[in-house]
């Protein structure tokens, strides 16, 4: 039932542009695509091997020697003091898990949403959220005292006969961010199975092995696609809630304290705004680089995707520059005097650079560049925004966890926070991420082939009127 | 003074019957700001030396400190009152449900406060939600005899009946629970009632205007309940209900 | 079944292989001795197949069930067994109870869906199963039980249905 109609080239019947420009009515038959995807996993230039080596030296000094510096010498060596007890590794926290959210909504919102020109790059996306978690977890091990005896977060039975508090927000973080990354890595497994068994059968050697045990006797019988497809919609639905719910309590870490600054009501909405905002940043980035570097990924990976990323993300910095002047304006407007001496202090202060920055980074730069359809269908352009953003959302989540802690009720403890450390550690964070990311992408097909070719099989374009239409058929 | 009897039993408690709800009294206007609390607490709690340094940036590890503010601006200046600020043991503390490991909990019979050194995983949430910014972080082993050996001797004076602390752990003034224990046990063993005036944290024993008071609140015969409700005394930042023990007094002649 | 013989037969696309079933059904054969083995999910109506049914909902809601005791166990049985004063909030916290119960439903629902999956569909499975690698490529295959002595008839009429290739099916290890 791959219907697509004559050629249109030079039929006046439709507009200029040429069907065949969007990945769904440029239909290729599934076994060239998929021995597309499995090149692009395949070739390793020396390149790539440079590029690994490089992060791989830098995960060593910069997360591997200097974590265990900090763990022998405490947390001195970090710029951490009184009052501000929490630093970057805090903003570090926050800002993977803003990242990591990218991947839910993609896979999942856009899924439920039936916007089908998410198709080619879900499983990107969900593996920014696995290794965006990842780099999470790592980054709440670093900031804690006594990391060595953080198991005694876990609740289980155990000789000690004493339970974590679940009154403490961080253990509603514990709860919820290990139940977000189980749930996305069982979500991001999923949809892999077809592909995991595709590439079973079409490798050989140490391949061959590990997509077969990986692809766990995959077929794709009646059976298998109803519970497959089955297990994917409740995933669908029921994660979008959990995504929801994780950055939520990760801002109610911040909220539920009595500080000025911290203690605010909107906080919940504006962190998963926020992580949204910064999480479709990072998509487009990524997808870039996928797609300039990788071979073949030219076919999948086309404008019209960023096109969506990028409308998307428009959005999505308009909502956040909603809940930020609502943060903004009530302390502002009404607030008492250690929440105006804040405001003070972020704008007016000696970082009040920072803030200014992060209100170019966040609002004008994408709502000068985005509006534009030819600037959204450049890739190149829109990782370039989408760097900024990110930029611009790590510094919002620097002004608002260091720099809100500075300022308490007690001036004689106010002190600025220098950081030390933690700037190495943050870079090693970023390099393990892109680090995995690299490894992956040539131990697993980041393209879900089927996907595609499920997409591709329901779009025709229909002739209605003097037009040939694009339309979307439900065959499953 | 009799045992309150309402008292409930909870897991953890001593096994005698526990006594009281103890409050402190801190004059302003007696303070002089000559830091001798400070140093006794130190000794008494085997508070670590943490440097000139550190110190600098904010990481001293007193467990309470004189604040100094001033009146106007140069050369118009003129003083106000000392402000010696240690852990208020606030009733409603709200560096204890934020807490992951129950480091930080209540103790309901003697309405303190309690930081439990060997529980505490380093989170330091308690100490971003304390109001008062009473809580210190121990950010290196800063008694370590191997990187700071000329610190060694200082080992010698440690009390015996505090826990000293490594890395990683969070602390604060605990109204010198280890002498209100001592002096619980000696009573208990002597078949009488604490005294009034028998309980001396060590900043009140080493203030020398007397400016610190401290024995039981829910007993109002005693010294520092009397002292508490004069016309004088009131709480740092009341109005976040925290309900603090620790009642200041200023503003008279 | 000693009377019949498992065969496979290949077809290239959606249209050809409903035809395909579509003769199988008319020469006799019910519908559960034919499955179909396909690259993407196709509605089982369109090949006239008979709706699949499935535990995995079940199974999930199930867990859900389970998540949301445990949930409850952690908010509620924690500090009836340890009750550790904190700051003068209640022991029984609702709004706590309310987002750790939360938590708990989801994973339980979502992890029991993944269980779920790989119970009903047996995985992980590395027996020899019949199966061709062209499926993967987007070719949707029918595994039918094919009576004793009819195998050239039903493949010609396969054939002529517009299959690309009828075969004994072999179990093989994927």
């Amino acid at each position: 039932m791959s219907a697509i109609a004559k050629p249109l080239i030079g039929s006046h019947a439709t507009e200029e542009e040429d069907p065949r420009q969007h990945l769904m009515h440029d239909p290729l038959p599934r076994g060239e695509m998929n021995a597309m995807v499995l090149d692009s996993m395949h070739t390793t230039t020396w390149k790539y091997w440079t590029l690994a080596g490089i992060l791989a030296f830098v995960v060593l000094t910069c997360l591997i020697y200097a974590w265990y510096d900090l763990i022998m010498e405490g947390l001195g060596v970090t710029g951490d003091n009184r009052p501000v007890y929490w630093g970057i590794f805090l903003v570090n926290v926050v800002f993977w898990i803003g990242i990591s959210h990218a991947g839910t909504f993609i896979s999942a919102i856009l899924r439920v949403l039936k916007i089908e020109s998410r198709r080619p790059f879900t499983r990107a996306a969900e593996l920014m959220t696995t290794f965006g978690l990842v780099q999470a977890g790592l980054s709440v091990f670093m900031h804690m005292g006594r990391v060595w005896l953080s198991y005694w977060l876990i609740p289980i039975p155990n000789e000690r006969t004493i339970w974590p508090d679940f009154h403490s927000p961080l253990m509603w973080d514990f709860m919820a961010i290990n139940t977000y990354l189980l749930c996305s890595t069982m979500y991001l497994f999923l949809p892999l199975i077809p592909d995991l068994a595709m590439a079973r059968d079409r490798s050989t050697g140490w391949r061959k092995t590990f997509y077969r045990i990986l692809a766990i006797g995959f077929r794709g019988t009646e059976g298998e696609w109803k519970n497959l497809k089955t297990a994917m919609n409740i995933f669908a639905f029921a994660i979008i809630p959990v995504m929801f719910s994780v950055h939520t309590i990760v801002s109610w870490d911040f909220a539920m304290a009595t500080r000025p600054g911290w203690s605010s009501t909107v906080f919940g909405p504006y962190f998963v705004i926020g992580a949204l905002h910064s999480g479709m940043a990072a998509v487009a980035v990524v997808l870039f680089m996928i797609r300039s570097t990788m071979k073949n990924m030219k076919y999948f990976i086309r404008p019209e995707h960023f096109d969506t990323l990028a409308k998307l993300s428009l959005m999505v910095s308009m909502a956040w520059a909603y809940f930020y002047f609502n943060d903004y304006l009530v302390p502002w407007y009404g607030g008492d005097q250690w929440e105006k001496i804040l405001q003070d202090f972020t704008q007016r202060g000696p970082l009040g650079w920072l803030w200014y920055l992060m209100l170019f980074c966040n609002i004008v730069v994408p709502w000068s560049i985005l509006w534009n359809k030819k600037w959204r269908q450049t890739p190149w352009l829109m990782a370039i925004v989408g760097l900024i953003i990110n930029i611009g959302m790590w510094i919002e989540r620097y002004v608002i966890i260091p720099e809100a802690l500075t300022i308490n009720r007690m001036p004689f403890t106010w002190q600025i926070y220098v950081p030390k450390l933690e700037i190495f550690l943050t870079i090693g964070t970023f390099a393990l991420f892109f680090l995995l990311y690299l490894l992956a992408s040539r131990l697993i097909p980041l393209i879900p082939v089927w996907e595609v070719q499920e997409g591709q099989e329901s779009h025709m374009l229909r002739k209605i009127g003097k037009a040939h239409i694009s339309t979307v058929s439900e065959i499953d | 003074m009799t045992n309150n009897a309402q008292t409930p039993v909870q897991k953890g408690d001593p096994a005698q019957n526990v006594e009281g709800k103890w409050g402190m009294v801190v004059d302003q206007d007696l303070c002089t700001g000559c830091q001798a609390c400070v140093a006794a607490c130190s000794m008494e709690n085997n508070v670590p030396f943490v440097g000139e340094v550190d110190t600098g940036y904010g990481r001293s590890q007193q467990w309470i400190r004189i604040e100094r503010f001033w009146n106007g601006s140069y050369p118009d200046v003129t003083m106000t009152p000392f402000q010696p600020v240690m852990c208020q043991q606030c009733h409603n503390a709200p560096c204890e449900p934020v807490c992951p490991v129950y480091a930080s909990v209540h103790s309901l019979a003697e309405d303190l406060n309690l930081q439990v050194y060997n529980r505490c995983v380093g989170t330091r949430y308690c100490a971003n939600n304390c109001p008062y910014q009473a809580r210190v972080f121990n950010w290196r082993d800063y008694m370590d005899p191997r990187q700071r050996p000329e610190l060694v001797t200082l080992s010698n004076q440690f009390n015996p009946d505090v826990t000293v602390r490594r890395r990683g752990v969070m602390e604060k003034c605990t109204f010198c629970i280890q002498r209100i224990r001592h002096a619980e046990d000696t009573a208990e063993s002597e078949n009488r009632d604490i005294r009034d005036g028998e309980v001396v944290p060590a900043c009140a024993q080493a203030c020398p205007a007397s400016a610190i008071t401290f024995g039981r609140i829910d007993d109002p015969s005693t010294q520092v309940s009397q002292a508490a409700l004069t016309s004088r005394g009131s709480h740092l930042l009341e109005d976040l209900g925290t309900i603090p023990h620790v009642t200041y007094l200023a503003g008279g002649a | 079944m000693s009377d019949s013989t498992v065969l496979l037969a290949v077809f290239e696309d959606i249209e050809p292989a409903s035809k395909g079933i579509g003769v199988l059904q008319n020469l006799g054969l019910s519908d559960d001795q034919m499955n179909v083995i396909s690259g993407i999910p196709v509605k089982e109506a369109i090949l006239g197949r008979p709706a699949g049914r499935t535990h995995v909902a079940q199974i999930a809601m199930g867990g859900a069930v389970l998540g949301l005791l445990l949930g409850l166990f952690l908010i509620y049985g924690i500090p009836y067994l340890f009750p550790l004063d904190a700051g003068g909030q209640p022991f029984y916290p609702i709004p706590q109870g309310l987002i750790i119960c939360f938590e708990m439903t989801m994973l339980g629902l979502m992890g029991s869906a993944f269980l779920g999956m790989f119970l009903d569909s047996g995985f992980p499975s590395y027996t020899p199963k019949e199966y061709v690698s062209e499926i993967s490529d987007g070719r949707i295959a029918v595994l039918f039980h094919c009576p004793s002595g009819k195998q050239k008839s039903f493949t010609e009429a396969l054939i002529k249905a517009g299959a690309r290739s009828v075969s004994p099916a072999e179990a093989r290890h994927l």
